[in-house]
């Protein structure tokens, strides 16, 4: 792997990374924490305008032409992303922003509400061995669990997971379906937004240039509440999933009615996507066999899965009524105590 | 365009003039001469490149050498010392846990890792450990066993 | 158990220190004063004739030492087998596949190497492009090459005994088919090529490669030098498999570039170029119709393949004999037909790959003997065993099996895993996602003929002592590329020669050394033992009849053992050889003493006696095999045979297959090191495994490999692999050193199908399409399998 030329811009405070990142807008700048997609994603093609791709991609004109192959494009046609899947146009940057030094956001911080404001910077690793998160927001405990290996989890950062926006990221998932709110940083101050209304599309996101994400804050869990993952994939290490699900379910009392459910879906659609229909199926009722399965066969509703080399979009809307109703079952037993 | 940056690899500070683009990989076995750490992937597939920045288990090939400046890095040379094995080289020697030998520094490095972490893991968390190595040679068999008798002390 | 003392153990591999110290040296790890670094322009279509290459910019850059095209490389076809040479080191009227290479270029850094690639303006005309196998020898389908009509590459059209009788006895008859995917090596080592000229003008090269001698071969040819001025070195080799046994573009075009420049230059491949050369498992499409009688034996096998093998022939003619002939065992098949075609298309080439063209044939043979067994009510594993082959018989196909344990390893695993009672559990339960399957497998000790058509010996070895005495150099051209050859030559020397492991020193992988045909059909342990043990033994004859000459004793009387020269006939007067040895010494400590010579002592005085003590060995086999086409291949001096069972859960909703356990046995004649023996079944049971259940190569619609990484191409983790057991039978092979024979590739054999049977134990549905994919598993459950 060869990557291209860069400086790199070492901040010391989020204030001084944020100035920084202002200050290089306009000559190119992207944002580098655990670097384990950036990088991949700025190394050089083994063949001129050739990196390995879906189809559909743009890498020249279809059919029998005359193609002259000229390359100077590294620099200026789109790349695509390790994984094969469409990225937008990428010129490598002339400066990456490290994050590393930025120790205010790496850690964890339960608050007094009961909610945890987690730091864009915090490990993988650490979301995966924190008692805390395991016992009070276990979906997303779940979804580090499972995300590439413990090489890419020791890494990789859970702000970098959320930000580089691919459809099956194990920790945006559970993120979305727990409700958590995304804190952006930029020299203009801080501005909010939903985690499900972050992602747009493969890749991109409502994040402005100039703008980091600094914090993802996760509203304290229920009373009666439980959440569960599951990545769906064809081995049990360094997979991206096929289909991956997030639910969080609350009950008004155990043995009670439903008194708060969300649900959301990895790789089943341009981004990860909050399953909007499961609430409507499922609130007000007592959870049993037959409101389970209604609310998995709703959740279909709501998945765009497409064929790729990864599975079939028939098969991954199969998967999000299993894995749906099995998690609601393992939520329910969570909210109930039951483990 | 290089930057100067500090780094302590297997005890020895160095001070190294480093391109920001470059690996930590490619400083340790270009600018370093230490050739022990092998390149399998190059993009953080395989784990053949694993060392440990600041005891964590690392691939060193999706690291930016800037991005450790200060930290200390033990590679798979540093392992024996005085030219004798440590028990987690010996238990490899023994179980046959090495064929060859390509993934062995980075499998030694993560399950120093573990080991340091865990003294006496089960054969799931030593699996679950060791799961961003890959080797094609032994299907793990041995490697786990390794990895087991280096936690229980026990050598034949 | 056994009377060796070294032979038949655990010893420690003679490399694994320095591979745990990180001082091994891989190809990657050697650096050279003024070394430059090479990179290949690669295709990025694939098909399309070349019109124009114009590589001026990339000349111009600067720090560019070297561009080389078809222009200054020639058109010498090269390939593996004479009969199908069809690859130039370069493209020059045609590119045919993604990947296929148009230049190469060595520059003072690989960055401006890759830079001046991006400069290299080709022009193109694109061809429409042929990428199925199952169609591409249709009439009206682009052509690759205009020596294969067709696209056809090789055929075989075998009839043994007689299908039609065969039938007619025949109670049941059944027809299946089974798919699979190209599939890639995934070694963790790249390849990686370090080509200089010395002053002599000699060509060198390092290469991380499994067949040093094969290469030196082409590479003398393609480049046109003389055979003696190339060398070619193999330094620690991170696994092959196969796909590094034959010689390819990056090796040719370094060379090329170094005798271009004078200058040292490497490559070493990115992971992509890894996929992109391939040169792995073929995909394979099989069509068998098996007939068996009422009291369960085999009545015959019809089988049709066709094998799509990418661009080049490479090693594919053997490939397609191999898919047919290894169906020969290792039950006793009186008819057997076999229709193979081995077609091209635009994709990768194909070669050879561990179990070379027999593994998907054995997976489905053995999946039809578990479909017929349950049609007659029989148990899987009763119904093989009523079948298998015992020492002595010789296949339909004219394979002579001269060591047998196939019953024993059947066996072995029958009882080993409680497949009994595991299998009454399952029937209890039946689809309950927990299932059980065994399968058997049967291979090559090595091929009975080398590549080309020559009388050579397969393996050569020489053997010295020190002049000082002690110390034993082994120099053997073997390749240990990782599988341990080197640890087995070592030991043979210190078994005859009564010496230690530590007394050894072996030096191999080297074409200047001595010939070997390399790593590759599970040959080297059987062959390279073999002259081993005769080059051990001929220094042992030189240094005996020197010291029976001094102490006037017959030779026969004397012996090398535990260190020591010993008499058999009673006590011996050395005090005149030992105060010549001591005045030798003077001032030294740590002397002999003592009533027998030691071991150093008396090479030494051998040396004294008759200058170098050197031993030498060869070995090639006899004449094997029937006067058939193609009866050479599936030839071999000895069989391995192996049984596995696997027991698996299935998901019945999201189709994911666990693998619970593999219990194997492999007969392996002898062990010569039982903790490699069962290494080479636990690796073999690994890479089947991922065969079986995750990898695979694929296209797009253009060609391109979509998942060209090792993230996207799943090979199993250690968390996927479940416990292995590997059980060693020794059936004391006649033909083998010590009884020993093969293990290397055998062993893969029964993965593929015992998991397959234990997934249709587990869902009461076939699968017919590898890799079973959860995927595949959900839709097979849904429509009820067919």
């Amino acid at each position: 792997m060869i990557l291209p030329r860069f400086d790199v811009l070492t901040p010391a405070t989020v204030t001084e990374a944020c100035a920084l990142l202002a200050a290089h807008t306009a000559a190119g700048v992207r944002i580098l924490a655990g670097g384990t997609d950036l990088l991949v994603e700025l190394r050089r093609p083994i063949i001129p305008q050739h990196v390995p791709r879906c189809d559909g991609c743009p890498t020249h004109p279809e059919g029998a032409v005359f193609s002259t192959i000229d390359c100077t494009m590294w620099n200026s046609e789109p790349l695509m992303a390790a994984g094969g899947s469409v990225r937008a146009a990428v010129k490598p940057p002339a400066f990456l922003l490290s994050l590393h030094k930025l120790r205010d956001l790496r850690g964890l911080q339960k608050r007094t509400d009961g909610s945890l404001r987690v730091g864009a910077c915090t490990t993988i690793t650490d979301i995966e061995r924190s008692r805390d998160i395991r016992e009070g927001w276990t979906a997303l405990a779940e979804g580090a669990d499972n995300l590439g290996s413990p090489l890419v989890r020791n890494r990789g950062t859970v702000g970098g997971n959320i930000a580089n926006a691919r459809p099956a990221a194990d920790t945006a998932v559970p993120t979305i379906a727990l409700r958590a709110t995304l804190v952006l940083r930029s020299t203009s101050g801080i501005r909010t937004i939903a985690a499900a209304d972050f992602p747009t599309g493969p890749g991109k996101t409502i994040i402005n240039p100039g703008e980091i994400l600094t914090y993802i804050e996760y509203p304290a869990p229920a009373k009666y509440s439980g959440s569960a993952y599951h990545k769906l994939a064809n081995r049990k290490a360094l997979e991206i999933s096929t289909v991956g699900v997030a639910v969080y379910l609350a009950l008004e009392t155990p043995g009670g009615p439903v008194a708060d459910v969300s649900v959301a879906l990895g790789a089943v659609g341009p981004k990860p996507l909050a399953a909007a229909s499961v609430g409507p199926v499922l609130l007000g009722r007592i959870p049993d066999e037959t409101a389970i399965n209604d609310a998995a066969r709703a959740a279909m509703e709501d998945a765009r899965p497409i064929d790729d080399h990864r599975g079939s979009a028939w098969y991954r809307l199969q998967m999000v009524e299993v894995l749906t109703r099995r998690l609601l079952k393992t939520a329910l037993a969570r909210a109930e105590g039951k483990k | 365009m290089k930057k100067l940056i500090t780094l302590t690899v297997n005890g020895v500070l160095h001070e190294l003039a480093v391109e920001p683009r470059r690996t930590l990989l490619q400083v340790i076995r270009e600018d370093l001469g230490l050739t022990g750490t092998e390149k399998g992937c190059g993009i953080g597939d395989c784990g053949t490149c694993t060392v440990l920045v600041d005891g964590v288990a690392t691939f060193s090939c999706l690291t930016l050498a800037v991005q450790v400046e200060g930290c200390a890095v033990e590679t798979v040379e540093s392992l024996a010392e005085n030219g004798k094995l440590n028990a987690l080289q010996q238990a490899f020697v023994d179980h046959g846990a090495v064929q060859c030998g390509y993934c062995s520094p980075g499998m030694l490095m993560t399950s120093t890792e573990l080991l340091r972490r865990n003294p006496h893991p089960t054969e799931q968390e030593i699996r679950r450990a060791i799961s961003g190595n890959l080797c094609r040679c032994t299907g793990y068999q041995k490697i786990v066993e390794a990895i087991q008798a280096a936690a229980g002390g026990q050598h034949e | 158990m056994s009377n060796y003392r070294i032979l038949n153990t655990r010893a420690r591999r003679v490399d694994a220190v320095d591979k745990i110290t990180g001082r091994a040296m891989y190809t990657d790890d050697f650096q050279r004063p003024n070394m430059l670094y090479a990179a290949l322009l690669h295709s990025p279509l694939a098909h399309a004739r070349i019109l124009n290459i114009d590589t001026s910019r990339a000349e111009a850059l600067p720090g560019v030492k070297a561009v080389v095209t078809w222009r200054e490389a020639g058109t010498v076809p090269y390939g593996v087998s004479p009969a199908r040479y069809d690859e130039t080191i370069f493209c020059y009227d045609k590119v045919r596949y993604v990947g296929d290479e148009i230049a190469a270029v060595a520059a003072s850094d690989l960055d401006t190497a890759l830079e001046a690639i991006n400069l290299i303006k080709v022009n193109f005309e694109e061809l429409p492009l042929v990428l199925d196998g199952l169609t591409a020898m249709n009439d009206g389908q682009p052509r690759l090459h205009d020596q294969y009509k067709n696209n056809m590459c090789a055929e075989v059209h075998w009839h043994f005994g007689d299908i039609e009788q065969g039938r007619r006895e025949s109670h049941i008859i059944r027809t299946d088919k089974l798919t699979s995917k190209m599939q890639d090596g995934a070694f963790m080592e790249p390849q990686s090529v370090l080509a200089e000229v010395d002053a002599q003008g000699d060509l060198i090269m390092y290469s991380s490669t499994q067949a040093p001698h094969y290469v030196q071969r082409t590479l003398a040819m393609a480049l046109q030098m003389p055979l003696h001025k190339v060398r070619v070195i193999k330094p620690a080799v991170g696994g092959g498999f196969g796909p590094k046994a034959s010689c390819s573009t990056a090796e040719l075009a370094t060379c090329l570039l170094a005798m271009k420049t004078g200058r040292p230059v490497k490559i070493t491949f990115d992971r992509e170029q890894v996929f992109l050369h391939s040169r792995a498992r073929h995909q394979f499409f099989h069509t068998m119709t098996t007939g068996i009688k009422k009291d369960g034996t085999l009545s015959f096998l019809d089988h049709h393949c066709i094998l799509d093998g990418g661009a080049y022939a490479s090693f594919g003619i053997a490939t397609i004999y191999y898919a047919g002939s290894l169906l020969g065992g290792p039950y006793r098949l009186k008819n057997m037909k076999y229709d193979g075609y081995r077609v091209v298309t635009n994709k990768p080439a194909c070669g050879a790959q561990r179990g070379h063209g027999a593994v998907i044939a054995r997976a489905l043979f053995e999946v039809q003997l578990d479909r017929l067994a349950e049609e007659l009510g029989l148990d899987p594993i009763e119904l093989r065993l009523k079948n298998v082959m015992e020492a002595g018989e010789t296949t339909c196909n004219e394979l002579f099996v001269s060591s047998f344990g196939m019953r024993e390893a059947l066996e072995a695993v029958r009882d080993s895993a409680a497949w009994q009672t595991k299998r009454e559990r399952a029937g209890k339960t039946h689809r309950n996602g927990k299932g059980i399957g065994a399968a058997c497998g049967f291979f090559v000790s090595g091929a009975g003929y080398s590549i080309y058509r020559s009388r050579t010996y397969h393996c050569t070895v020489i053997t010295k002592v020190d002049e000082v005495g002690g110390g034993v150099l082994v120099q053997s051209g073997a390749a240990d590329i990782g599988q341990g050859s080197d640890t087995v030559l070592a030991m043979i020397t210190a078994e005859e020669l009564g010496i230690t492991l530590d007394d050894v020193r072996v030096v191999s992988g080297d074409s200047k050394l001595s010939v070997d045909l390399g790593a590759y059909s599970s040959r080297t342990t059987l062959m390279t033992g073999h002259a081993c043990r005769e080059a051990a033994q001929d220094v042992k004859r030189q240094i005996l009849s020197a010291i029976a000459a001094l102490l006037s004793v017959p030779p026969e009387t004397l012996d090398l053992k535990d260190g020591f020269l010993v008499s058999l006939a009673g006590p011996l007067d050395i005090s005149e050889l030992r105060r010549e040895y001591l005045r030798e010494h003077l001032g030294f400590t740590d002397l002999p003493e003592g009533p027998q010579l030691t071991f150093a002592e008396a090479g030494r005085i051998a040396f004294l006696e008759l200058g170098a003590i050197v031993g030498t060995g060869k070995y090639k086999p006899p004449p094997l095999g029937g006067s058939f086409k193609g009866a050479a291949v599936g030839t071999s001096p000895a069989f391995g045979c192996s049984a596995q069972v696997a027991e698996v859960t299935v998901d019945l909703e999201t189709g994911r297959v666990t693998v619970d356990k593999i219990t194997g046995a492999h007969d392996c004649g002898f062990a010569i090191n039982r903790t490699q023996v069962e290494g080479q079944m636990q690796g073999s049971m690994m890479m089947g495994m991922g065969e079986a259940l995750m990898e695979q190569i694929q296209y797009d619609t253009k060609g391109r490999i979509v998942n060209a990484n090792l993230a996207e191409y799943k090979i199993p983790t250690a968390l996927d692999m479940p416990h292995l057991e590997a059980i060693i039978v020794e059936s004391h092979e006649p033909h083998g050193p010590y009884g020993a024979k093969e293990v290397g590739e055998g062993a893969i054999m029964p993965v593929i199908p015992s998991i397959l049977n234990a997934i249709y134990d587990a869902t009461g549905v076939r699968i017919d399409e590898l890799p079973i994919t959860p995927e595949r598993v959900v839709a097979a459950l849904r429509t009820g399998g067919k």
